[in-house]
């Protein structure tokens, strides 16, 4: 029979100076070796709760406490942080400012040294090994990817071999492959070595696949704590707190309106399968072989859709079909000009100049022109490491770009050499007839604008509306005044003009950053990762915010390993790997190969997964999209499904 | 005179964390390098306080010698010398110049050079030691020598830290470049672009000044789960982290060396204290 | 059941985020001024001795110590032992005179919103900072040159090369990048830097209760003083006489005399540390707002 590990009883905290308690009369026990998700919308209590269980409230934050909490059965009144930090350890979600140390191995024994451990050294190395960072161990920090830091800081909080390793926001700056070997860890911590983890998570899709119970926070109470399956089938009792559950779940959730609430719905794709039907086609055990199928199908409905580019279609067609068995040798280098040379690399799936909205731009110039570009970062080794290499391209205006790639695939370089801000150091960019090489980037301001992955950065002055004139006062425009006005009506900022963009939530501080870029009124605006760290209320909130931009600019071209984003948002899409463009297409064209996407490192959505399996026309960008094409198949058995959550939960 | 933009490039991200950090770290390689951090410390607080007492030619002579040697074994970067020699000469050049508008003559020289003497002992001096150490391994010896922990954490945070600051330095300045106006003309000497970089490098701290702040908070709080206040004037801790420290025969051969060396040079500079001039 | 009482208080761990803070950023604003190249007029220098505007800044906004000791630490580790140009225990002077400076100019200050307090507290720091360091300066010289006066006209010089360089740090680094900025910092970051570090903003007329010896009015007067002193000492080194008056014996016993200069020289330098090291244990200790 599992123990309980942890106990609060009647925990409630206010902040001194605040009005209203940010915990209120929370009672929860963590049973030994669990995997619980804590979630809840922005301000619910999350963190806070969390750092209740290593004495970091009330003794670091101080405030008014009351209530009890109770660790391996003893309470944790009058103990430090430090001596209940030998117990929990905890990962920020801000990981990169815990790690203090300059190398590797030694923040991993910096916790253990700092208790006097005899043994540090060795528990160190054994906290890298788990978390697969043994061979970096004399690495500097700075020279760790966001991901390795992250496993770094894990491995910080392992070396002191706790009972408990509570997790702020494990994935939230990852692209989905680093996230999953994240969680792979974590599963393994925790069913090797018995662990009790704790994660403060809004990918539900993650919660789904590794958790095994769900605390929900709202408005700093603690509504229910479940098991996960249960948990996330509440989907009419969580959209409404911002929490959306994974795509599946809601998708069989809207197909079966009326349903009793407790209904258990399935939470990943193959719990689903032989749950949906294509509606129409009733035979749905027919499961034909992919690929072949589905690209003649793909074709076909394409062809119907833009008749202009069907010359190209046709081809682009053919290289993906045999680009699926060889590395494309047969590739055909048809795209923009000096492309010949990598067509081994490239595949060219659609020759983009022909693409439709060019077609209604007419005999436009291209906004963006990039021949051979390249550009190569000098290493600690004195050697020059290259990150793009010969990377040829083409925007028009009208384009919805996506740049999608791994982490380091060249995705920010691509996009930093477009605004000027690196120079290449082969080949030449042109934006709107302007050669980028050797231009300082104030002169390419008004053209191309940049917009950073971490919003904070573009902040510069004291308060929304500062931050969104700063350009047009530097020039002394006139008509700055309506400007400003304009797109702080645009971008929903008027309530937040005097306000510092700082102290802003994820949300807020993403339209101030986009409201920043579209003042600038550039021919192309190029977003770095502008879902990443928010939650999904948030981020579907931000696709409306960024047809919003279309107004405003003529190219949108966004970086990022969203592939919801992708799909709804994006007309254009350019897959980067190791610094080399692999392939550029519509998205139903990328999306429709999955070896490409697989080698590009990115994921399919559960909405893609499901639309190939079910061979739907096209793979759906939206939910909507998918369940007015499927229907719900009312025999299936989710009975196996609730066994196994019973099992694994008295574990 | 792009000097301004020059510096301005040379402040860039990449180059500072490889030039600095890279050779940070890369000190344990030479002979000086191996040696106990506390006999290079010891040694170098000799040579650091002895000499400004000194007015033996012939034995500051000697010294010098010796630090050259010192400098030549830690493979101190040609730049710094540079750096070192330039300074020497532009001070003492000038203060020999202006007492010569002041009255003086060829006779101060002699004194002049002198001082110069003593000034390049010492500094080689702390060239040779600091550029043999480390960081982690300055920071273990002064702690060793009772030098207060927190500056001892201080250090090795300081060069985990520095990549991090200068990355957000850059992007907030590329934000305020992006987003500004660069003046047309240079204006005379380029005084209008080295006034608009500098305005912009000091608004730049603005931001910078809020981001550390929250950034320092979650340090600070990560420190406190990370027991560092356990750790903090706890002597067992501080024994346990430097018990890798220990004396060498190295150590005592290099001391013993030097201490030879000294005591045939004060011989030799006592019997002959104008051997040169 | 337990309820923990508030506590309105800097904590360690406040102390300790002010001094990092300081550290980080004063320690990067170094490594910029170092790399800054300077125009030389002569032997005048037009150079960015530094940015004391960040600590001036902080020393103003939170509690002056932290953010004195932890600027001057950051430019020791950023400034000096990262670049590789660590003067070793030539630091250990300036670091002493750099905290002292800031710290006065930060507990001048009771009301970071008066600008005009502001203002005169930050050219008063880089003033007290700038003549100190001069003194050192001539004193090493003289340390440095046996016999300085059996050399014509260098006594002079040397007062002269530090004079110059004292009115260009004061006059061009000292309101360029000291006053100015912390005129504009200082309001805007009152009230908004210091809930990002969990603490209230300091109130208007907020006294200081420990370190109360230490007041600006102190050091201002003392420093004053040292000038009274120089300045006389420099007159009569340099024969114009004023006041005829002699150390016995040292005349005789230059040599004796310069040992003597230099222990007391020591014996100062020696009482400061211990004495902010003991204020600051009390502090630690007391673990009370005194900011």
């Amino acid at each position: 029979m599992a123990n309980n590990i942890l106990e609060l009883r009647g925990v409630s905290f206010t902040y001194p100076g605040a009005e209203t308690p940010v915990l209120q009369d929370v009672s929860l026990s963590l049973t030994e070796g669990d995997f619980v998700a804590v979630i809840g919308g922005n301000g619910s209590g999350k963190s806070t709760l969390c750092k209740t269980f290593n004495g970091l409230i009330p003794h670091y934050y101080t405030g008014e406490f009351a209530g009890e909490v109770i660790l391996h059965g003893k309470s944790t009144e009058g103990k430090t942080v430090s001596q209940l930090s030998r117990h929990i350890g905890y990962v920020y979600q801000d990981f990169e400012n815990q790690l203090v140390r300059p190398t590797v191995l030694d923040d991993a024994c910096f916790t253990p040294l700092n208790y006097g451990l005899a043994d540090y050294r060795q528990r160190g190395e054994r906290a890298l090994e788990l978390t697969g960072l043994t061979g970096k161990r004399h690495d500097f920090i700075w020279q760790l990817s966001g991901g390795q830091k992250h496993l770094l800081a894990l491995a910080g909080a392992l070396a002191m071999d706790p009972d408990i390793l509570v997790i702020d926001e494990p994935i939230s700056q990852l692209d989905p492959q680093h996230a999953r070997h994240i969680y792979d860890i974590l599963r393994s911590l925790n069913e090797r070595l018995g662990k009790t983890i704790v994660v403060i998570e809004h990918h539900t899709e993650f919660i789904a696949e590794y958790c095994r119970s769900v605390v929900l926070m709202d408005g700093g109470r603690l509504r229910w704590q479940r098991p996960v399956h249960e948990a996330l089938s509440a989907v009419a009792e969580l959209l409404p707190l911002g929490i959306y559950p994974p795509d599946v779940t809601r998708a069989a959730w809207m197909l079966r309106p009326g349903a009793p609430a407790g209904t258990l719905y399935p939470l990943s794709c193959e719990e689903a399968e032989g749950s949906f039907a294509r509606r129409g086609a009733t035979e749905t055990a027919q499961r034909i072989e992919r690929a072949g199928v589905h690209l003649t199908e793909l074709r076909t409905e394409r062809r119907e859709e833009h008749e202009t580019g069907l010359r190209e279609d046709h081809q682009g067609g053919h290289v993906a079909e045999h680009g699926v068995k060889g590395a494309g040798e047969q590739a055909v280098g048809h795209g923009s000009k000096g492309a010949g040379e990598q067509a081994a690399e490239r595949r060219v799936l659609r020759n983009p100049n022909h693409s439709t909205a060019a077609a209604a731009a007419g005999e436009q110039e291209p906004v963006v022109h990039m021949d051979k570009a390249g550009l190569a970062y000098r290493t600690i080794h004195k050697t020059l490491q290259p990150v793009l290499s010969e990377v040829s391209l083409t925007l028009n205006a009208g384009e919805r770009v996506a740049l999608v790639g791994n982490n380091g695939a060249g995705k920010s370089s691509l996009m930093k050499l477009i605004a000027g801000i690196a120079q290449p150091t082969a080949g030449t960019v042109t934006v709107k007839g302007i050669t980028v090489n050797g231009q300082p980037p104030e002169r390419l301001a008004g053209t191309a604008a940049y917009v950073f992955q971490n919003p904070e950065d573009m902040f510069i002055d004291d308060s929304v509306r500062g931050e969104v004139s700063y350009y047009l006062k530097a020039r002394h425009r006139e008509d700055r005044a309506e400007t400003v006005e304009r797109m702080l009506a645009a971008f929903r900022l008027e309530e937040l003009a005097e306000r510092d963009a700082r102290l802003l939530s994820g949300g807020q501080q993403r339209r101030v950053s986009l409201a920043i870029g579209a003042a600038m009124a550039p021919a192309v605006m190029l977003l770095d990762e502008p879902t990443a760290n928010l939650d999904i209320s948030t981020k579907q909130e931000m696709i409306g915010v960024l047809h919003t931009l279309r107004s405003h600019v003529e190219t949108v071209v966004i970086a990022t390993h969203d592939m919801a984003l992708v799909a709804e948002w994006a007309t254009r899409v350019i897959v980067m790997h190791e610094g080399r463009i692999i392939a550029d297409g519509s998205k139903e064209e990328v999306f429709a190969d999955a070896l490409l996407l697989r080698r590009a490192g990115l994921t399919e959505t559960q909405l893609m997964k499901l639309s190939r399996s079910l061979g739907l026309p096209q793979i759906c960008g939206s939910l909507e999209e998918f369940t007015s094409q499927v229907s719900w198949q009312e025999d299936v058995k989710l009975e196996h499904k609730e066994e196994g959550v019973a099992l694994s939960g008295s574990r | 005179m792009e000097a301004v933009k020059r510096a301005l490039d040379k402040i860039s991200v990449e180059r500072i964390k490889l030039e600095l950090l890279g050779n940070a770290y890369n000190s344990s390689s030479t002979v000086l390098g191996r040696l106990d951090p506390r006999t290079l410390l010891i040694w170098y607080l000799f040579f650091a306080i002895v000499p400004w007492f000194m007015h033996n030619r012939t034995i500051l002579l000697g010294m010098f010698i010796l630090m050259a040697v010192c400098t030549v074994l830690a493979r101190a970067s040609t730049f710094i010398i540079f750096i070192l020699c330039l300074g020497l000469i532009t001070q003492v050049g000038w203060m020999f110049l202006l007492s010569l508008f002041f009255g003086g003559g060829g006779e101060s020289v002699l004194p002049m050079l002198t001082l110069t003497l003593k000034l390049s002992v010492i500094s080689l001096a702390s060239i040779t030691v600091f550029s043999s150490l480390d960081p982690e391994r300055l920071s273990d010896g002064l702690s060793a020598l009772g030098v207060p922990d927190a500056f001892a954490f201080s250090l090795s945070y300081g060069y985990r830290i520095l990549p991090t600051l200068l990355e957000e330095f850059h992007q907030i300045l590329l934000s305020f470049r992006l987003r500004g106006l660069r003046p047309q003309k240079n204006g005379m000497l380029y005084w209008r672009t080295a006034a608009y970089y500098l305005r912009i490098i000091v608004l730049v701290f603005y931001p910078l000044m809020l981001n550390t702040a929250k950034r320092s908070r979650t340090t600070v709080e990560a420190l406190e789960t990370r027991g560092y206040n356990y750790a903090v004037n706890n002597p067992q801790v501080k024994k346990l982290k430097l018990s890798y420290l220990s004396l060498k025969p190295r150590d005592w051969m290099f001391a013993g060396v030097t201490a030879l060396y000294l005591i045939a040079l004060f011989t030799l500079g006592t019997a002959f204290p104008e051997l040169i001039y | 059941m337990s309820t923990l009482k508030t506590r309105y208080t800097l904590t360690q761990s406040q102390k300790m985020m002010i001094f990092v803070l300081s550290m980080s950023l004063y320690g990067l604003s170094n490594m910029f001024t170092e790399l800054i190249p300077s125009v030389q007029l002569g032997p005048i220098e037009l150079s960015v001795e530094y940015f004391a505007f960040i600590p001036l800044t902080l020393c103003m906004l939170f509690h002056p110590l932290y953010a004195a000791v932890g600027a001057a630490v950051g430019e020791i580790i950023f400034g000096e032992l990262m670049l590789g140009q660590f003067g070793g225990l030539g630091e250990l002077e300036k670091f002493i005179t750099f905290s002292l400076a800031m710290y006065t100019a930060g507990r001048m200050v009771s009301d970071p919103k008066n600008r005009r307090q502001v203002g005169i507290a930050a050219i008063t720091g880089v003033a007290i900072h700038q003549f100190f360091s001069s003194v050192i300066d001539i004193v090493k010289v003289w340390v440095g040159v046996e016999e300085l006066e059996a050399v014509q006209g260098l006594a002079e010089s040397v007062v002269l090369i530090e004079g110059v360089s004292f009115l260009n740090d004061v006059l061009f680094s000292g309101i360029l990048f000291a006053l100015l900025p912390t005129l504009y910092l200082v309001p805007r970051l009152y009230g908004k830097i210091e809930p990002l570090l969990g603490m209230k903003p300091r109130e208007r007329n907020m006294q200081y209760a420990t370190g109360a010896w230490l007041s600006p009015k102190l050091v201002i007067v003392g420093t004053l003083l040292a000038a009274v002193a120089l300045g006389a000492e420099l007159m009569s080194e340099s024969g114009w006489s004023f006041g005829e008056f002699e150390l016995p014996g040292a005349e005789s016993n230059e040599g004796s005399l310069i040992w003597i200069s230099i222990a007391a020289a020591a014996l100062v330098a020696a009482a400061i540390i211990l004495i902010l090291r003991r204020s600051a244990r009390r502090r630690q200790e007391a673990g009370q707002l005194d900011g």
